[in-house]
């Protein structure tokens, strides 16, 4: 009888040891390469900076990336799959080195988390086919434009926000929007343009225009702990290396099919 | 499961719900109406055509009876363009479903012309009717009232067949339950209240065939 409450006792106690959150600090950069291992948080919900392939495996451009800065260093890549709602705290809490994603730069994330220099840009912008002479979004704001979006998306917000005259035509999917917008069911799609370069690059006689003003650029950079410097610096080094000698845009055409819209010129004051 | 129901945040969208549904039933009709006609035709060309017609209308039948419908409307909206010819998105669903319609009602109709005795037929044929004549005043006042049941059935399949219209950018019920789910996240009173909707739809619809086919054909159907 006693001996079978002592072992729930120690069973209860060690159950609370594993389970207690434990307070881990992020690896410095030593820390990293005397482990030999870089282990990075990925997106696997954002093709094509992060996809799974039919081996199950997590590929993109951000592996891409994550590859080239561990070979620098010299130690094995290790691939975390992160989700959005908890990808910041895995870095807060050094379960990942750093995190990517389309991680845009902004005040509210950079209280919790540092940024690195900007790895890429996303461009929030007005697609359309050449002929058509939109100067920027807001000329899209009358009752004969017709768009063509997706349907449930986010920037349906900002169509009923700023450009509520024109008329919205809702598909289903990336695939068929961009087509209808080929087949000339519509004038202009208002997106994230990246994202769809490889449905563009699809219809070969269309002849594609992201119209010069865009509605807005987030600039995407690699989040790391607060206050992890020495990571930080090093990765700031490096991505203004990998930016300048061409790696980044050649990574990214490969996976986006187009170039980046709004290219990321490197300083190397920072 | 904990969830707490909120019913406040989408009955706003009640009146856009509903002017959805009247969308839905506009299609439905009018494809409905479409291939009462086809129907008619395909019918009569089946019982009455030569081997060269017949063989036609089978196979129109049997292509558009053994491919999905949203496979049908598809190839009208994205794959005709390609061809030059561009629809939009309502003349595209509304031309899919009556051809589809048309096929199912020609089987349906057949059934119901092959039932005529042969000797009635003859005897209008002695009389001198025309083909047309002998439809109109001998086939279909004779098989109006068996075959009202399941013509009513395939125009309630049919109203519900409206939600994959959603898909080539109709803003019908459930296109719009879609836009109210994205912009609310209240999935669960969102499609419970456009089911409702639809239950509404068919239940008035099947109401109404009840009557019309009662005192009309004299058709034994039940009202509810």
């Amino acid at each position: 009888m006693f001996k079978k409450l002592m072992q729930t006792v120690i069973a209860a106690f060690a159950m609370v040891v594993v389970l207690s959150p434990i307070a881990v600090e992020a690896r410095t950069l030593d820390e990293i390469l005397s482990s030999k291992k870089l282990v990075v948080g990925v997106n696997p919900t954002l093709p094509p900076l992060g996809n799974y392939n039919e081996k199950n495996e997590i590929v993109g451009f951000d592996v891409d990336l994550s590859q080239k800065l561990a070979d620098m260093l010299g130690v094995e890549l290790e691939v975390i799959k992160v989700g959005s709602p908890d990808r910041i705290p895995f870095v807060a809490t050094g379960k990942i080195d750093y995190v990517m994603g389309a991680m845009t730069r902004n005040p509210e994330r950079a209280k919790i988390i540092d940024f690195t220099v900007p790895a890429h840009t996303e461009v929030f912008g007005v697609l359309t086919t050449e002929g058509k002479s939109y100067a920027t979004y807001k000329d899209l704001d009358s009752a004969d434009v017709q768009l063509v979006q997706v349907r449930g998306t986010t920037p349906l917000k900002f169509i009923k926000e700023n450009v509520s005259k024109a008329k919205v035509l809702l598909l289903d999917n990336y695939p068929d929007a961009v087509r209808a917008l080929a087949q000339g069911r519509g004038d202009a799609m208002i997106d994230v343009i990246d994202f769809v370069g490889e449905h563009m690059n699809k219809h070969k006689d269309t002849k594609w225009k992201v119209v010069d003003a865009p509605v807005n650029v987030y600039f995407c950079a690699l989040g790391v702990a607060k206050g992890n410097s020495s990571l930080r610096d090093w990765l700031n080094v490096a991505l203004f290396e990998l930016h300048r000698d061409g790696f980044i845009d050649t990574t990214w055409k490969k996976w986006f099919g187009i170039d980046m819209l709004y290219s990321v010129s490197p300083s190397p004051y920072f | 499961m904990s969830y707490t129901l909120q019913f406040g945040q989408v009955t706003d969208y009640i009146p856009y719900l509903i002017g959805g549904a009247w969308i839905s039933l506009q299609i439905a009709f009018l494809a409905f109406c479409g291939g009462m006609i086809i129907g008619t035709l395909g019918a009569m060309a089946k019982t009455f055509g030569g081997r060269i017609v017949s063989g036609l209308t089978n196979a129109y039948v049997a292509f558009f009876m053994n491919t999905p419908q949203l496979v049908q409307i598809f190839f009208i909206y994205f794959a005709l363009p390609d061809a030059g010819i561009l629809l939009t998105s309502y003349e595209a669903v509304l031309i899919g479903m009556t051809l589809n319609a048309g096929a199912y009602l020609t089987e349906i109709q057949r059934a119901g012309f092959q039932s005529v005795h042969r000797n009635e037929m003859e005897a209008a044929e002695t009389l001198g009717m025309s083909l047309l004549q002998r439809v109109r005043y001998v086939v279909l006042p004779h098989i109006a009232r068996v075959l009202f049941p399941p013509l009513s059935n395939q125009y309630i399949l049919m109203t519900l067949g409206t939600s994959m219209a959603a898909i080539f950018g109709v803003e019908e019920l459930t296109g719009r339950a879609f836009n109210i789910n994205a912009e609310t996240f209240r999935s669960i009173e969102v499609f419970s209240i456009t089911a409702i909707i639809y239950i509404a739809l068919t239940l008035c619809a099947t109401f109404m065939l009840g009557l019309f086919g009662r005192y009309l054909f004299r058709a034994k159907m039940r009202l509810l």
